[in-house]
């Protein structure tokens, strides 16, 4: 795309305007991208915040191999791992507290179903990463790849698991149960 | 193909990843077996589920945040070690939090850290909300601080220890609006805004405080008339601080410090009295 080109080229000269042309066209994304990663405003803010910044730059690093939103993903995503993983200990913890309340372990499991946000907030980073870009992002799999900086063919095992994972924790609505009760299942029949 | 061979290629499938091959030799199996239908089906109202679009805009602060990085503390913001990010944000970062505490009422959580101690008096709320609506995010910023309109003769009864004028008219031709008595901490403060013409002037005056906590966005030192201090720029707005042995008094403007402002400062901060009188008390 020669309009990308032409940004990119405007931002490397450090053109502000051009730098707020690639933030107006991609910000949308990618903050949607990092408040879902990580369910937190002042997080998404921040991390859109050091993303760009980082993005702006290490601009000169970027190749044109990958479209610059790719680009922008991958950044987006390693800022928001780094943050995952540093408060992954106290975060795990309060969310045990919140979700496994004393009397929902049991009988609780068919009453109170998660839903898909709270189950992809327990899910580990990547995995969540994955199905974002995915799903929410639409990015095929060559550029999740791109994003993600791993091989292409392990793209379509990761999203698998990913889902799996998914599913175990949604329980009744998508989850492994279907197969035990498929007739009992209002979403079976018919 | 068995079942579990096809249940491995679905999510290939919903993808629009699968192979002509493969999926030649998939569908037929799909059309007659029931249970890898449902599988499919329910890898697409999952897929769907993740698909919802996200509710929340990009806030509007956002652009000015970054750019406030991209003058100059970018540095400062990628050499922190991440252990301590959390702890030691930058105050225009933490500003955003205070922002979004306000809307979530949860202001009283983050009192301690921000607006009840004196010392620490957070203009990141201010400087966050530009450019977009200067008067805007003055008026959030002095609500914050339990802002209350009161005639120019009440502020000065509230804050007997400050050394300022709000008067009607400013040089340059901006009239006052509201006069506002603030509350910083322990500590009193007032607030007022002018208009010429739509553009917007605001001004605060408080007790100086701890340096560390007066600027915390990038700031230079500047010299408006005959008083020195320092001032932060956000686009075409700058904030500019100058302080006397009680007050320092604030100024949000478009003006230019060197030609427009001083005539302004002079006229919302008087000379001190000279000698250990006037209105200075500890
Ligand atoms: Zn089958």
């Amino acid at each position: 795309m020669p309009d990308e080109q032409e940004l990119v080229k405007r931002c490397r000269a450090g053109d502000r305007e051009a730098q707020r042309e690639l933030y107006a066209q991609t910000s949308e994304r990618i903050y949607a991208l990092l408040l879902r990663m990580t369910s937190s405003r002042d997080d998404a803010f921040d991390l859109s915040q050091s993303t760009y910044l980082r993005a702006f730059e290490r601009i000169n690093q970027f190749d044109g191999k990958s479209s610059v939103a790719t680009w922008l993903y991958r950044i987006a995503v390693n800022e928001a791992l780094q943050l995952l993983r540093r408060s992954a200990t106290a975060r795990g913890k309060l969310k045990e507290l919140e979700t496994r309340q004393p009397g929902d372990a049991g009988a609780g499991a068919d009453i109170v179903r998660m839903d898909i946000d709270d189950a992809l907030g327990q899910l580990d980073g990547d995995e969540r990463a994955i199905l974002l870009l995915r799903y929410q992002e639409g990015l095929d799999y060559r550029m999740i790849a791109e994003a993600l900086e791993c091989a292409e063919g392990t793209v379509g095992s990761r999203l698998n698991r990913a889902r799996s994972r998914m599913r175990a924790l949604l329980g009744g609505s998508y989850g492994r149960r279907e197969e035990e009760d498929v007739g009992a299942h209002p979403r079976s029949s018919g | 193909m068995t079942c579990d061979e096809v249940r491995r290629q679905l999510g290939a499938l919903i993808d629009g990843e699968l192979s002509p091959d493969l999926r030649l030799d998939i569908e037929p199996h799909l059309a007659g077996c029931e249970a890898c239908a449902a599988e499919l089906d329910e890898l697409r109202g999952l897929a769907s589920g993740l698909a919802l679009p996200s509710v929340a805009g990009v806030p509007s602060e956002l652009w000015a945040s970054i750019e406030r990085g991209l003058d100059g503390e970018r540095t400062e913001l990628l050499r922190r070690s991440p252990g301590v990010r959390r702890m030691a944000r930058l105050p225009w970062a933490l500003a955003a939090v205070v922002t979004l505490a306000v809307g979530l009422g949860l202001v009283g959580l983050l009192r301690n850290d921000s607006s009840a101690r004196a010392s620490s008096i957070d203009f990141t709320l201010l400087l966050d909300a530009l450019p977009h609506d200067a008067k805007q995010a003055f008026t959030k910023f002095v609500s914050h601080y339990d802002a209350k309109e009161a005639s120019p003769e009440d502020a000065k009864l509230f804050a007997p220890d400050l050394n300022f004028e709000v008067p009607e008219e400013l040089p340059g031709g901006f009239r006052r609006g509201s006069v506002y008595v603030l509350h910083f901490g322990e500590l009193a403060g007032v607030a007022a805004t002018y208009d010429r013409d739509g553009e917007f002037l605001g001004v605060v005056f408080h007790r100086p405080v701890h340096t560390g906590h007066c600027k915390p966005h990038k700031d230079y030192p500047c010299v408006a008339g005959h008083q020195e201090g320092h001032k932060v720029s956000v686009g075409q707005w700058r904030l500019v601080h100058l302080m006397d042995p009680t007050t320092c008094h604030c100024v949000l403007s478009r003006l230019n410090e060197q030609t427009e402002l001083p005539p302004i400062m002079s006229a919302v901060a008087p000379p001190l009295p000279s000698g250990d009188g006037g209105r200075h008390r500890d």
